[in-house]
Formats: structure tokens, C-alpha cells, sequence
């Protein structure tokens, strides 16, 4: 019973300021239906239950999409294993995981670094540098050059190689002329969707025969991830369980390992770890070291394994989306794991959401924008929680 | 984020007695000793330059460069000449050489910055005439462009500074830029009137801007990731209402354009008056906003508290300055131009906003605002080569020059990497900008 409330006081924050979110979100969707405005001088009423209908059929479609139709799902249970059936009842529920993977390699990636007090924007640069590496050992090595398994470590390898290659830049920059790793970072993920997009449009080794499109030939005639689902049309790779052996690799670095330990220490208090031994400048460039190999490592599985190609706009919204998930997540792998795994059924169901209702799936870009905003200024979400009319005396701790 | 904020207390500590061992040690210690070795890394850099110019211009010779102007109006008699381009490279080749030496005999107290923007033009021309290959390149297109380009970033540039001078970091510059284009093309669109467009725009910033200083004052929400919020938010919010609201119903998104303006009797001038004084009248009032923010930094009683309150808020605080007052009002101000500056992007063209149409040159206002070390004169220089780099990169593209031109699009982001590592030139940002104040 005291685990259990432990665990409800350690979410309620992540779990209100998402739930406010969603809320905000639908207000929006209501109050941007050019219909409903119309109607809100003439019929009020009207209107309002008219948008909110629209907002709660483009909610039922956003959790349709991310854990399946439920109608489907009774079918498929009536069928007595029918294959097909079964595929298209878990097909949602299974894309939302695989939306959720690179966000879980990004998202524990930043976390590290933020870990170590280090605020890594560049989750984005980090995770396409990755894909560029991988991309590169999937062409190198794969279509029966080295045997299938070799293949697919090379592709991993040259994956970390690539992110923690780009988050040395920084984290060096940082460590010995403390240069602000924000803008470098900020200004490297611009770098690095150049760079793919010069990779991808000058090399006949790189890109797409018939080399109009600035993209890379199509990587899965190279090296496939192997499936791990007995549905072979489900596709959700072994990349769901580097994910989270990777998380658990983490948790046990962050929290048993000596390294890990002063990191930490280095991200609480850099003057009091100095003090205590522990070397500010190879904290930081181990931190962001590791913090771009598990963002690279995401890049080059996500590139060969899920997408099968690499395009300069590859990483999306994904350094964005992986802030939020690692504050949500408390910057702890569990956390991570748990909040990049909602954000991956909003980002599946979300796009149900816009195909049925068109409602645009950047949505979910504003919703992560708040909970960044509520789970940073707590005393802000508490307050919406308490009385938001009620203001509160200005005595900020001292 | 609680975790956060035993770090900020104890960079807060370290930081305190930082600015008091620079201000008394320019000319001696570690700090002398930092800004000798830069000053020789730069005379390192200046002799490679002169020697890659010099092998470029003896590959050079006989090559004509050839360069077209507009000389009466926008689009009126071109006058073509040639430039043998082997001279053009010799300048530079000259200019290069000529900036090793300075630096490396007068060392730290080369001014590096301004011989740098004296000789960009005369390069990027060089390379021009090199890449143009046989065809023509109309240079007042290029000019125009150039300076166009610098009204969203040097005005963006403006409002970081005004911002991080007051101790706010400003990273969330872009977003303003995308709200202040979103709204200002839609005011335009609604009223009819052209200019509600620009004073919608610096508005909705102006607003954007207080909520981002609400969080990271009232808060304390950590300026950077509060400007995180606000770039994420911006994209989200302005994409969706895009696609919801502007393309549908493409009426709100039919703005009166800002078009340029002719001077008179100064645009007549043959030549320069096409170039200088045929513009976009943003272009004027973001000059006049540049001149008139310098003088009021460096020359007033608001500047110089704007300037105590980001370089020492307590020191401030206690001589009677009301620094949260004054965040407020530096973030109100910024918010203004960096608004205003978004709706020049939705206003000039045509076609009026687009999904993420400012393209990151939020981020490259505040690669501005490093390069030009906080200086408002100097940031907009740096919007002017960044200007030139994207200009180049536009003419020699519509050329069909055949460039890898994502190399020239990076510059500006692989400069600003370059200025922040301090590696040529150390710049030193206000010294309180991102810590939050304490009203004790």
C-alpha cells in the first residue's frame, strides 16, 4: 500500500500535466472549427455542443488509433485465430510501440545528459547522425556482404559511432572552453539535416537510383531487422528490445555504476563534485558521449529497421518530443520507457486522428509543449489543480 | 526540474566572482594568455586563407566574371561588365594577407571583426565570378537579397540582445518569428489594411514574450527550457492552425503584402538606387531600429540598468534598480520586435505564412547575436554576411551553378560554433543571462 503511494505522488505530476494538455488540446480543436465559430453569436449552444462532439470524435479516433478498434479487437477474439483478423485488431496498439522506440533511445539519451546537468538539445543532430552511420554500414556491409547477424551489429555500431561522434563536439566545446552546449547543439542539428541532405543528393552510393528525390536507396534490400512478433504482418522489429535493454543498461549505470554515480553528482552540484574529485570536464564529455551513442543507436535502428531510408528530415520532431519525454519521465529510464511509450500511442493515434477527422497531428507538438511547461513550473500545475482564480501570495522560497 | 536547481545556485556561486577576475586581468593571467593563443589561431587561419586564395588565383587566370546591374529601376536597363576574376581573387589574396599580419603583430588588439567585414564582400564576389561559370549574375538581385534577408535576422538579432542583456536568455526567438508571421498575415488578411499586419504580429510576440518571461521569472522555470516550450509550442500551434484554419479557408491567409517602397530623388541615383533605396520599407525601419537600440544600451540611464541588470541583477537590485520589473519590460520589448520581425516573413513575399516558414532563421538571429559579441551594429553585420552566404546560395542555385549548396547553408551555423568555442575570439555573454533573479 506505501508502494503504491509512492508510485501515485511520483506520477501525479506527469499524470495531471498530461491530462490539462489533452484538455488544453481539445479547447483548441473546439475553438479552431471555423463551423462552431460561426455559430457561437447566433446559437451558442449549438455550436459548443457541436465542437465538442467534433473534439470527442477526434479523441475517439486518436484512442482507436493508438490501441485499436475495439470492434475489431472483438472480432478478432470471435475468430478462433484468424490471422488476418488478429493482424488488424493489434496492427494500431503494435505501430504506437514502434512509434515509441526512437523516442525511448532520444528521450534516454537527453536524459543522461540532463542527468549531468547538461542541457543536450541535440537529440535530433545526435539520433540523424546515428542514421547517417547506420545508413552508411547497412550499404557497406548488408545484401550479403558480411552474414545477416554481423550485418546488424555493424549497422548499430557505426550507428553509436555517429551519435557520439556529433555529441563530442559539444561536450568537448563544453568541457574545456564551456562553450553554451545549447546553442552549439541547436546549431549541430541544423548541421546534420545539411549534412544528410548533401550525403543524399551527391553520392551514387547513397542515393535512390534514379537519383532525382534527396533520399537514400531503399535500405531493407540491405539489412532487415529481424521480427519478433509470430504475425509476420505486424511490423515491430528487435529494436523494441535494444530499446529497453538499453534502459536497463542505463538505470544500471545512472544508479549502480561508480561513473554513473558521478555523473550525477556532477549534475546535482558541479562545484561540490569538483570538490569531492570528480573531474567536471570528463563528466561532461563522458555524459554527452553516451548521451549521443543511445540517440545514434536509435537513429541507425529506426533508419534501417523501421523507416528503410534515410532522409534529411529524418529525426522529425523527435529531439523535441524526446525534452519532453525525459522531463515527463523525470529523467529516469523507467519513467522514460513509461512516457515515451504514451507519447508513441498520441504520435500513432494521433495520425488516425488526422486522417479521419483532419485534425492536424502537429496537435500533439502544442500538448508536448505544455507538459513541458507544467511538469517545469510544478508550483504551476498544482496551482491549476487547487483553485486557478485563487492568487497566490508571492513568497517564492528563499 | 527541482533537480536543476542546486546546479543554477552553484553556477550562480561560481559566476559571481568570474566577471571581477575578468574586469581586473585584461593584461595578465590565463585570460591574456586565452586571448593570445586565439589571436594566433586567427593568424593561422588568415595564412591558410591567403594561401588557398592565393592557389585559387593562379588557377584563375583569364577567367571573366560576369556581372550585370539594374541601373535606373527594380527590373529596368541592365548594364553588363566583366571582372577578370584573377583580380578579384588577388584582392582578397591581398586582404587575407594583409589580416594575417595585423593579427599576428598587433595581436589581441586586432580588430578582426571589422576586417572581416571588409573583406567578405569583396570574397563572396570572388567566389561568385569563380562559380558563375560563363553566365551572368545580376547583382542587384543579389544586393537586394542580401539586405532583405537581414531584416527578420538582424531584427530577431535585436530582440536576443535586448533580452540576454537584460539576464533573459532568449532561445525562443524562431518561435516569436512563426507567431508574429502567423498572426501578422492574418490581421492583414481580415482588416485589409496593410499595416495591422506588422502591428498584429509584434503584438502576438509581444504577448508570447511575456509568457515566456512569466514562466521563467514567476516561475522559475529554467530560461532554456522555457524557450524550449515556446519554439515547440510556436511550431505546434501555427502548423495546426495552418492546416485547420489558413489552407482551407485560404481568405485569412491573403495578406496585403508590404511592398517596397521608392525613395524619392535618392532612388534615381543610377545604381545605388535600385539596390539601397528601393526596398521594403522594413528594411529602413529595421536600420533605424538597430541605430536606435545602440544608442539607447550604450548611451542612456535605461541602457546602462538594462546592461546592471544582466550582468549583475543582485548588485543591481541593491542600488534600488527593480530587476524584475525591467526583465518584464526587456522581454515586452523583444517580444515587440521579434513579432515584428516574424510578420515581414508572412508580409513580403507572397503567399503569406507557410508551415515553419521561418525556417530556422530564429536560430540564426541568435547565432547573429553571438557573432556580434551583443552589439546590435555588429549583429546586424553578421545578418549581413549570413545574408550574403543565402544569397549566393539562392543566385548561383537559380543559376544552375552546380554547388553542393547545403555547405554554404551550414556557414552560418558551423561560424556561430566556431564563435561560441571562443576558438577565434572569445565573446562573453552577459554574465547573469539565463539565471533567475531572487528578489530577496
Amino acid at each position: 500500500m506505501n508502494g503504491l503511494k509512492k508510485f501515485g505522488s511520483k506520477i501525479r505530476i506527469p499524470a495531471l500535466s498530461i491530462s490539462v494538455a489533452l484538455l488544453v488540446g481539445a479547447i483548441f480543436i473546439i475553438f479552431t472549427d471555423i463551423e462552431v465559430l460561426g455559430g457561437l453569436l447566433s446559437d451558442p449552444i449549438g455550436a459548443l455542443s457541436l465542437g465538442i462532439g467534433r473534439a470527442a470524435a477526434s479523441y475517439s479516433a486518436l484512442f482507436r488509433g493508438a490501441f485499436g478498434d475495439p470492434e475489431n479487437i472483438g472480432k478478432a477474439l470471435a475468430s478462433n485465430g484468424d490471422i488476418k483478423l488478429w493482424a488488424r485488431a493489434l496492427r494500431p496498439i503494435v505501430e504506437s510501440v514502434v512509434a515509441s522506440v526512437p523516442l525511448i533511445f532520444v528521450g534516454l539519451g537527453v536524459s543522461v545528459a540532463f542527468r549531468t546537468g547538461i542541457f543536450n538539445i541535440g537529440g535530433a543532430g545526435q539520433y540523424t547522425m546515428g542514421a547517417v552511420g547506420g545508413t552508411l554500414a547497412a550499404l557497406l556491409f548488408g545484401a550479403g556482404v558480411t552474414p545477416a547477424p554481423i550485418a546488424i551489429l555493424l549497422v548499430m555500431i557505426f550507428g553509436v559511432i555517429g551519435g557520439a561522434a556529433w555529441a563530442f563536439i559539444p561536450g568537448y566545446l563544453k568541457a574545456r572552453v564551456g562553450a553554451s552546449e545549447v546553442i552549439t547543439t541547436i546549431m549541430l542539428n541544423f548541421i546534420a539535416g545539411q549534412f544528410v541532405f548533401f550525403l543524399v543528393s551527391n553520392f551514387e552510393f547513397i542515393q535512390k537510383p534514379p537519383r532525382i528525390q534527396p533520399v537514400s536507396k531503399e535500405l531493407s534490400q540491405f539489412v532487415d531487422l529481424p521480427g519478433i512478433l509470430p504475425i509476420s504482418a505486424l511490423r515491430m522489429d528487435i529494436s523494441i528490445i535494444i530499446a529497453l535493454l538499453t534502459a536497463v543498461a542505463v538505470s544500471w549505470f545512472l544508479f549502480r555504476s561508480t561513473r554513473g554515480f558521478e555523473l550525477r553528482a556532477a549534475g546535482l552540484n558541479l562545484a561540490a563534485a569538483k570538490y569531492a574529485g570528480i573531474g567536471a570536464g570528463t563528466s561532461i564529455i563522458t555524459a554527452m558521449l553516451i548521451s549521443g551513442a543511445i540517440s545514434g543507436l536509435g537513429g541507425a535502428l529506426v533508419a534501417v529497421g523501421t523507416i528503410k531510408q534515410l532522409s534529411p528530415g529524418i529525426a522529425g520532431s523527435v529531439g523535441f518530443t524526446a525534452i519532453a519525454i525525459a522531463l515527463v519521465g523525470g529523467t529516469r529510464p523507467s519513467g522514460v520507457v513509461a512516457t515515451a511509450l504514451v507519447f508513441g500511442l498520441l504520435q500513432h493515434g494521433g495520425s488516425l486522428m488526422q486522417v479521419e477527422t483532419s485534425i492536424p497531428i502537429e496537435m500533439l507538438l502544442f500538448i508536448q509543449a505544455l507538459v513541458i511547461a507544467f511538469i517545469a513550473a510544478p508550483e504551476l500545475t498544482l496551482g491549476i489543480l487547487k483553485n486557478p482564480f485563487r492568487r497566490r501570495p508571492r513568497s517564492v522560497a528563499k | 526540474m527541482r533537480k536543476k536547481k542546486p546546479v543554477a545556485a552553484a553556477r550562480a556561486k561560481t559566476t559571481t566572482a568570474a566577471p571581477a577576475k575578468r574586469s581586473t586581468s585584461v593584461g595578465d593571467g590565463a585570460d591574456a594568455q586565452q586571448q593570445l593563443i586565439a589571436s594566433r589561431v586567427r593568424a593561422g587561419l588568415f595564412a591558410l586563407f591567403t594561401l588557398l586564395s592565393l592557389a585559387i588565383t593562379s588557377g584563375s587566370v583569364g577567367v571573366e566574371g560576369k556581372f550585370a546591374f539594374w541601373v535606373d529601376k527594380v527590373g529596368g536597363t541592365d548594364v553588363a561588365f566583366s571582372v577578370p576574376v584573377v583580380l578579384l581573387w588577388a584582392a582578397v589574396t591581398v586582404g587575407f594577407g594583409a589580416m594575417a599580419a595585423l593579427q599576428l603583430v598587433r595581436g589581441a588588439s586586432f580588430r578582426w571583426r571589422l576586417a572581416i567585414g571588409l573583406v567578405s564582400p569583396v570574397l563572396v564576389f570572388a567566389l561568385l565570378a569563380r562559380l558563375l561559370d560563363g553566365t551572368t549574375a545580376n547583382l542587384t538581385v543579389f544586393f537586394t537579397s542580401t539586405l532583405l534577408y537581414t531584416v527578420p535576422v538582424g531584427i530577431g538579432a535585436l530582440a536576443g540582445i535586448i533580452a540576454e542583456r537584460s539576464g533573459f536568455l532568449n532561445i525562443a526567438v524562431e518561435g516569436k518569428l512563426l507567431f508574429g508571421a502567423m498572426i501578422g498575415s492574418i490581421a492583414s488578411s481580415i482588416t485589409g489594411i496593410a499595416i495591422a499586419g506588422p502591428i498584429a504580429g509584434a503584438i502576438f510576440g509581444a504577448l508570447v514574450s511575456l509568457f515566456l518571461a512569466w514562466l521563467g521569472i514567476r516561475y522559475k522555470v529554467d530560461q532554456i527550457i522555457a524557450g524550449t516550450v515556446i519554439n515547440i509550442g510556436a511550431l505546434g500551434v501555427t502548423t495546426f492552425a495552418y492546416l485547420r484554419i489558413l489552407q482551407p479557408y485560404s481568405e485569412f491567409n491573403r495578406p496585403i503584402g508590404i511592398t517596397p517602397i521608392q525613395i524619392p530623388f535618392l532612388s534615381d541615383i543610377p545604381v545605388i538606387g535600385p539596390i539601397l533605396f528601393s526596398l521594403s520599407p522594413y528594411f529602413y525601419i529595421a536600420v533605424g531600429l538597430v541605430l536606435f537600440f545602440t544608442y539607447m544600451i550604450y548611451r542612456t540611464r535605461w541602457g546602462l540598468r538594462l546592461r546592471a541588470a544582466g550582468e549583475q541583477p543582485n548588485a543591481a537590485g541593491t542600488v534600488g534598480i527593480d530587476v524584475v520589473k525591467l526583465r518584464y519590460r526587456a522581454m515586452l520589448v523583444a517580444g515587440l520586435l521579434a513579432g515584428f520581425a516574424g510578420s515581414y516573413i508572412a508580409l513580403s513575399g507572397t503567399g503569406g505564412f507557410g508551415v515553419n516558414t521561418s525556417a530556422g532563421k530564429g536560430f540564426i538571429a541568435l547565432a547573429a547575436v553571438i557573432f556580434g559579441a551583443w552589439n546590435p551594429v555588429y549583429a546586424f553585420g553578421a545578418a549581413l554576411i549570413f545574408g550574403m552566404t543565402s544569397a549566393a546560395t539562392t543566385l548561383l542555385s537559380g543559376l544552375g551553378v552546380s554547388l553542393p549548396p547545403q555547405i554554404l547553408l551550414s556557414m552560418p551555423y558551423i561560424v556561430t560554433i566556431i564563435v561560441v568555442a571562443g576558438l577565434i575570439g572569445r565573446v562573453r555573454a552577459p554574465a547573469s543571462a539565463g539565471r533567475p533573479y531572487d528578489q530577496g
